[in-house]
């Protein structure tokens, strides 16, 4: 067929070698945490502690360097996450001098809701996204960065840079801004606020390319090593202290495991590996063969069970 | 640190190790090169691709074909899917990987963009999966103006029909400049190649009006995969290349600097330890190089280049896509919402801007109402929005109008309250594109190209240039007399006499076409 003539610069381009896919994506990201930075009144970082907050965090500094970064970060502690994910929490908070904010829906963990006795719906609910509000709320943040990709869940697929939540933190698939070329509409209505999502293009392979290139430290759990598991419902569980406790016909096992996803221990299924640097464990990933989300027990709940959760208020 | 070239760097980069080199680690501490080759290698692109069309022309199925042709879905996915139900032929039904909302897997319909993601041997390929129904024109808008390159699809039965040429036309308005015609169902026409002839012919009569830079038809039948990744055994009168090898040739995501130097200042960025206040933006055209004179087009002050900073070393030159800090040897009190350009091509100080816009509010257009314009980083208030004419995307006629809502294509004009530093789209499409928000409720009304910017100066002195049509009908373009597709280029020749007039620091205007048709 015939074809207009792109102008000359656009047919030199083919000629040149192009920048990484990589290069794209951090400076995306960039550009979306200075855009939230300036028309958010608030932000605050939801910072998880996994590889994709490490991610995030990375980036938000490349962002405001050399200045500090303009906000606070958030940790939701469930009081269940795995005990090494705390200290690298607290190490990453010295490190890079952040403003760390730790909340817990003390309510919650005063009425002994676990991880272990109740349905992953009510213990996430009550444990995770309740406590995201209330802290929220209690510091009036009108803006919240996440590290959530559209690859990781169909739902998601669909989410905006700027996710906006109405009072109540409730998420409306079909109230969405619609969002055009590289364009952020912050405004907001009253008793409005926002979700910010700067991985939103990111996949999987990219966010362990890129600990990789920079040399980014993460958490150990990540790592293949001997660690005492339990096999429950047909998952590789990890005993990581003495709350869980085992049923009849199970037993403790030392397996060599790594966690491809990190969350709250008695929810967070381990893979058999041998992968035990970040380049076998990034080898290892980019041959997977299963999405990660897998290792998530709270998503084979129901059908549709994400964009239930989203619709509450949860990440 | 100092870099010669971001993009010579990356080349060379790219050929001893995919690692990025940072100031005072070098390659010793890294592990073999060949092993991360082969671990990691980074791509060396990226390319956007909308998808449109409708259901019943197999969207949704093409993109799943393409996903599991690609081997890149994991087994649960291809798990879930075998369980699933099958479709014709036993293969399994392919578009249950697209359609992610419960809403829309009940009414069987895409409602909403949806994104995804894939990589082939040497490109990450973004799918963006736009909703074909009429209704749903501003999502598909809206994910247009994210493309570098479009599909658009056709059931070989029914061929081109009012809903091509609707899409074609949004792909024109958003800046799309590449399109693929995806001729489907082959198999439902027993393959024929006048079939898929007459097809092709059709489109290029209707295309030509657009400002496609190509446009490329391959027929195919995305349910048993034929010309989707692997090619046809039915059709060997074709010999071009299945979607996928066309996918992977076409230009990617551009990453050189074209247009003239834009610098949307995002936030000001201090460090008081070292005296440092950067102005933190991505350069959004062009590029510019320490040493370099730039000026703020607002409030007209220079100054040069002093440093251009980012974590990872300082760099000689910041180009088109890269997000950097640029520090000025002298304080120019710039902030927020300020365009950095050179002084010879500077972005025009508007105060009124025409505008083709697609309406995107459930909320029509209310002539009371208030509005702000976001452009790239700067969101002024709007003192008069008037909507001139709707365009009627099937016949591409527009005619006057006075109200517009929900899927419109309005043409209209906004006045500003303060002046802003804006491009015609044509020219620098960052600084040439707009959201309008409604200044109570902050929703995003309509987002839109601007066709002319007017300069503030215009309103109040005479002394600006209107380059009338009569006078570039006479000479520059006499040859485009009559011709089909005329106007694309008619504009394009206007857009560049305009360009060198405003580097020799005259002011102008391009009268626009008056029937708005394009």
């Amino acid at each position: 067929m015939r074809a207009a003539q792109p102008p000359e610069s656009e047919r030199d381009a083919r000629m040149t070698q192009a920048i990484s896919h990589l290069d794209l994506l951090e400076a995306e990201s960039i550009h979306i945490f200075r855009e939230a930075a300036a028309q958010f009144r608030k932000p605050v970082l939801l910072y998880s502690i996994g590889k994709d907050s490490t991610v995030l965090l990375h980036l938000a500094r490349k962002a405001f360097w050399p200045g500090k970064l303009p906000f606070p970060t958030l940790h939701i502690d469930t009081g269940w996450k795995f005990r090494e994910m705390i200290e690298f929490r607290d190490k990453t908070a010295r490190d890079f001098d952040l403003d760390l904010i730790v909340h817990t829906n003390e309510d919650g963990r005063a009425k002994g809701i676990n991880p272990i006795d109740y349905a992953p719906s009510v213990y996430t609910d009550v444990m995770k996204t309740v406590p995201l509000k209330q802290a929220l709320d209690k510091y009036a943040f009108d803006a919240a960065f996440g590290g959530a990709r559209r690859d990781e869940e169909a739902s998601r697929a669909k989410e905006r840079v700027f996710s906006f939540r109405a009072e109540g933190h409730r998420w409306d698939p079909r109230r969405q801004r619609p969002e055009m070329w590289r364009l952020l509409n912050g405004r907001l209505g009253a008793g409005e606020t926002v979700r910010v999502f700067p991985l939103s293009n990111w996949t999987e392979r990219d966010v362990w390319r890129y600990i990789l290139r920079e040399k980014l430290d993460v958490v150990p759990l990540y790592f293949a090593k001997e660690r005492p598991t339990i096999i429950r419902n047909g998952q590789l569980l990890m005993k990581d202290d003495e709350r869980l406790t085992v049923k009849a016909g199970e037993e403790i096992v030392n397996r060599r495991v790594r966690f491809r996803t990190l969350g709250c221990y008695p929810l967070t299924a381990a893979v058999e590996s041998d992968a035990d640097t970040i380049e076998t464990v990034v080898a290892e990933t980019l041959g997977a063969r299963t999405s990660e989300r897998q290792g998530r027990l709270i998503d084979h709940d129901q059908a549709g069970a994400m964009e239930k959760k989203k619709q509450e208020g949860y990440f | 640190m100092t870099r010669p070239n971001a993009l010579q760097e990356k080349s060379v980069k790219k050929a001893k190790t995919p690692l990025k080199v940072v100031a005072g680690q070098e390659a010793d501490t890294q592990p073999a090169p060949s092993d991360l080759d082969k671990i990691a290698p980074e791509l060396s692109g990226m390319l956007r691709v909308l998808t449109c069309g409708s259901v019943d022309d197999g969207k949704s199925t093409l993109i799943g074909r393409l996903l599991w042709d690609a081997t890149d879905l994991y087994d649960d996915q291809r798990e879930t899917l075998k369980r699933g139900k099958t479709v014709d032929g036993g293969n399994p039904d392919f578009s249950l990987l697209m359609d992610g909302l419960v809403a829309e897997r009940e009414q069987g319909i895409t409602i909403d963009i949806a994104w995804r993601y894939f990589d082939t041997a040497s490109r990450r390929i973004v799918v963006i999966d736009s909703p074909g129904h009429e209704q749903y024109t501003r999502n598909m808008a809206s994910g247009a103006s994210h493309a570098d390159v479009a599909i658009l699809l056709i059931d070989a039965r029914h061929g081109i029909k009012k809903q091509t040429r609707r899409h074609a036309a949004i792909l024109d308005l958003v800046g799309v400049k590449r399109v693929i015609l995806v001729v489907n169902k082959m198999d439902l026409v027993d393959w024929s190649e006048s079939a898929f002839r007459k097809i092709e012919a059709d489109f290029e009569t209707f295309s030509w009006r657009f400002g496609f830079w190509e446009a490329t038809a391959i027929p195919t039948a995305a349910v048993s995969g034929d010309n989707v990744a692997a090619a046809s055994t039915h059709m060997p009168w074709y010999t071009g290349p299945t979607l996928l090898q066309h996918l992977e040739q076409l230009p990617s995501r551009v990453t050189e600097p074209s247009g003239p130097f834009r610098f949307p200042v995002q936030t000001v960025l201090r460090d008081s330890r070292n005296d440092f206040r950067g102005l933190a933006g991505t350069v959004s055209g062009g590029s510019v190089r320490v040493g370099e004179t730039v000026v703020d087009a607002l409030s007209k002050r220079t100054a040069k280049v002093l440093r251009i900073a980012t974590m990872d070393g300082d760099f000689d030159q910041a180009s088109q896509g890269q997000a950097v800090a640029i520090q000025l040897d002298t304080d120019i009190d710039v902030a927020r919402g300020a365009v950095l350009s050179k002084a010879d091509s500077r972005p025009v100080v508007a105060r009124v801007v025409d505008a083709r816009m697609v309406w995107l509010s459930e909320t029509p257009y209310d002539p009371r109402g208030s509005y702000l314009l976001r452009t790239a980083t700067d969101l002024t208030p709007v003192s008069n929005l008037k909507i001139q004419a709707l365009l009627d995307l099937e016949t591409l006629e527009s005619h006057p109008a006075e109200a517009c809502s929900t899927n419109d294509i309005a043409i209209g004009e906004i006045a500003l309250a303060r002046p802003a530093a804006i491009d015609t789209f044509g020219e620098a499409p960052e600084t040439g594109s707009f959201m309008l928000v409604d200044a109570i409720t902050g929703a995003s009304i309509a987002g839109g190209v601007v066709t002319a910017a007017k300069p503030e100066a215009a309103l109040a002195d005479e002394n600006t240039f209107v380059l009338s049509r009569a006078m570039l009908e006479r000479g520059l373009n006499t040859d485009l007399r009559d011709l089909p597709g005329s106007e694309a280029e008619f504009r394009r020749r206007a857009n560049e006499v305009a360009l060198i007039l405003r580097s020799a620091g005259i002011n102008v205007e391009i009268e626009s076409a008056p029937d708005y048709s394009i």
